[in-house]
């Protein structure tokens, strides 16, 4: 079964259409990469699968979205974030909040323990799960906002995971951090993507070709190629695809 | 050499508007201190505590009018201040709305309205029914006025919150009352308190709105929510109008106590917004 599929998606802004139909079929624990030139949909496409896309009070979405074959605008909304955690491009944890709190905030509300020791205990988990553990561990209380940029990335996929989610949403996660903090980052999917689904949206075909077993290439909201990362990189079937790849667009 | 004296000329103007513009400021700050200290000294911790003595016989204490501020502040506080902080989440969250872009326009009319009329209103709705002025009538127009102040602020401190932050906190599948009073306002909470601060600081030296619906007491400290109360800004707006000197003086040393009374409450705000903008 397919962790995330759409079917003739389409999303407005207002009059505006920017992702003008798309189908997709994303597998179960892979690292799936949607890559296209910046303002091709590629964030926007992401928000429509957590149904994040309804902050937007101008955003308007046709078609659907299925967490493994329910339509997710059929769930609530707040189960569908539950089960499909996100990574942002810029760093968000919460800078008022402790590196404890900021794990334990979403387990906490969402009720997902019973006690104190089970809440340390996903923290820790989580915290470990994003390699952040062994910097932080006796610095729980500090503020988030005292961590490097590395870091913070790291605790908002602490964050995300501590709520065990099925799929895992990643926004150009490496975009504003420095190369050591970003292969990092990419040596975390490498490990996430035994458990759960990770679809990762970046303009770095580079980035796409290290990280993911599937790769779609969008453009101007349009799906123009999708398959396997190695036939798509070695053997591109759409002279728009080679023509990214190669850098003479994006 | 002729646009060198034209620069001079515009630089001595741009001086001498901005020093008339701050020269009031500096006045009553100075004459405040210079005509209210003395009276302050000469009546001691009696002038704080005591109650107002004869026409021309001492001077007495300004206390019921010093207790009558700090019940009328509370009061209004307890009344506006959960009012006007879900007024300011509600225009922040739903500014589109029909009612949001209502709201947002109406606490901005609020703002700027003559606070004589609020007196008014409460006079209509509270004083004439229960036929005396009282204490919870002038608190409630003291929170008529301080709503505008602290719901605006609140909005607005709630809006500088960058949006990533609020997607970051809806993406963890939290429902939208967490969202906004968990995360949000724990991060805007500076600017929240800073508008708090400022309604405080606005109805504690408030005169007009208490005109008619706290009465003014001079002589009786606290006698119940029902009964009327003083107010220091009160007592020097009725202190002034009489012939006796030493009522006068009195009028000054209870402007001095007002002023501490305000800078007391000002001067963390201005602190708290340095610590805000980054």
């Amino acid at each position: 079964m397919n962790a995330i599929e759409t079917v003739n998606l389409r999303v407005w802004y207002g009059e505006k259409e920017v992702i003008k139909g798309v189908n997709l079929k994303i597998p179960e624990k892979v690292c799936f990469a949607i890559m296209g030139p910046s303002g091709c949909g590629k964030s926007t496409l992401l928000r429509s699968f957590n149904r994040l896309l309804e902050l937007n009070e101008n955003a308007r979405v046709e078609g659907d979205v299925r967490l493994f074959g329910r339509s997710v605008y059929e769930m609530d909304a707040v189960e569908v974030r539950r089960r499909i955690g996100m990574v942002f491009q810029i760093p968000n944890p919460f800078p008022h909040m402790s590196i404890y709190d900021n794990v334990a905030l979403g387990v906490k509300y969402n009720k997902l323990v019973n006690s104190k020791e089970e809440l340390d205990e996903v923290v820790e988990w989580a915290l470990r799960k994003a390699a952040l553990w062994d910097e932080v561990k006796n610095r729980l209380r500090d503020k988030a906002s005292l961590l490097s940029g590395g870091q913070m990335q790291r605790l908002c996929i602490a964050r995300a995971l501590a709520l065990k989610p099925d799929v895992l949403l990643m926004d150009e996660p490496t975009a504003n951090l420095d190369p050591v903090s970003a292969s990092k980052i990419e040596e975390l999917i490498y490990e996430l993507k035994e458990e759960l689904t990770i679809v990762i949206v970046t303009h770095s075909p580079a980035q796409a070709s290290r990280v993911s077993d599937y790769v779609a290439f969008l453009y101007m909201g349009k799906l123009v190629e999708v398959g396997r990362t190695e036939d798509v990189f070695e053997n591109p079937k759409n002279e728009l695809t080679e023509r990214y790849l190669t850098g003479r667009m994006g | 050499m002729l646009r060198k004296l034209k620069e001079r000329i515009f630089l001595c103007s741009i001086a001498i508007a901005t020093f008339l513009t701050v020269f009031p400021l500096f006045h009553i700050l100075f004459s405040v201190f210079s005509k209210g200290l003395p009276v302050l000294i000469e009546g001691g911790v009696e002038f704080l505590t005591g109650t107002l003595a004869p026409p021309d016989d001492g001077l007495g204490g300004i206390g019921p009018a010093i207790i009558g501020t700090f019940v009328l502040t509370f009061l209004s506080s307890l009344i506006g201040l959960p009012i006007a902080v879900l007024t300011g989440v509600f225009s922040a969250e739903y500014p589109n709305s029909v009612i949001g872009k209502a709201t947002k326009t109406l606490l901005l009319i609020m703002m700027e309205f003559p606070t004589i009329l609020v007196g008014l209103f409460v006079m209509n709705v509270l004083v004439l029914p229960m036929g005396s002025y009282s204490a919870i009538a002038g608190a409630l127009a003291l929170a008529i006025v301080m709503m505008p102040y602290v719901a605006v602020y609140t909005e607005q401190a709630l809006k500088e919150i960058p949006f990533i932050y609020k997607e970051g906190a809806f993406a963890l599948g939290l429902k939208r009352s967490i969202v906004v009073f968990r995360i949000l306002m724990g991060m805007a909470k500076k600017g929240i308190a800073t508008g708090i601060l400022i309604g405080i600081a606005k109805v504690a030296g408030e005169t007009a709105p208490l005109l008619f619906t706290a009465g003014g007491s001079s002589r009786i400290y606290f006698a119940g929510l029902d009964k009327p109360v003083g107010a220091v800004p009160l007592l020097i707006y009725q202190l002034v109008q009489q012939p006796y000197e030493n009522y006068h003086q009195i009028a000054w040393g209870a402007s001095l106590v007002l002023m501490l009374i305000f800078l007391a409450i000002f001067i963390p705000i201005r602190l708290s917004i340095k610590e805000v903008k980054l």
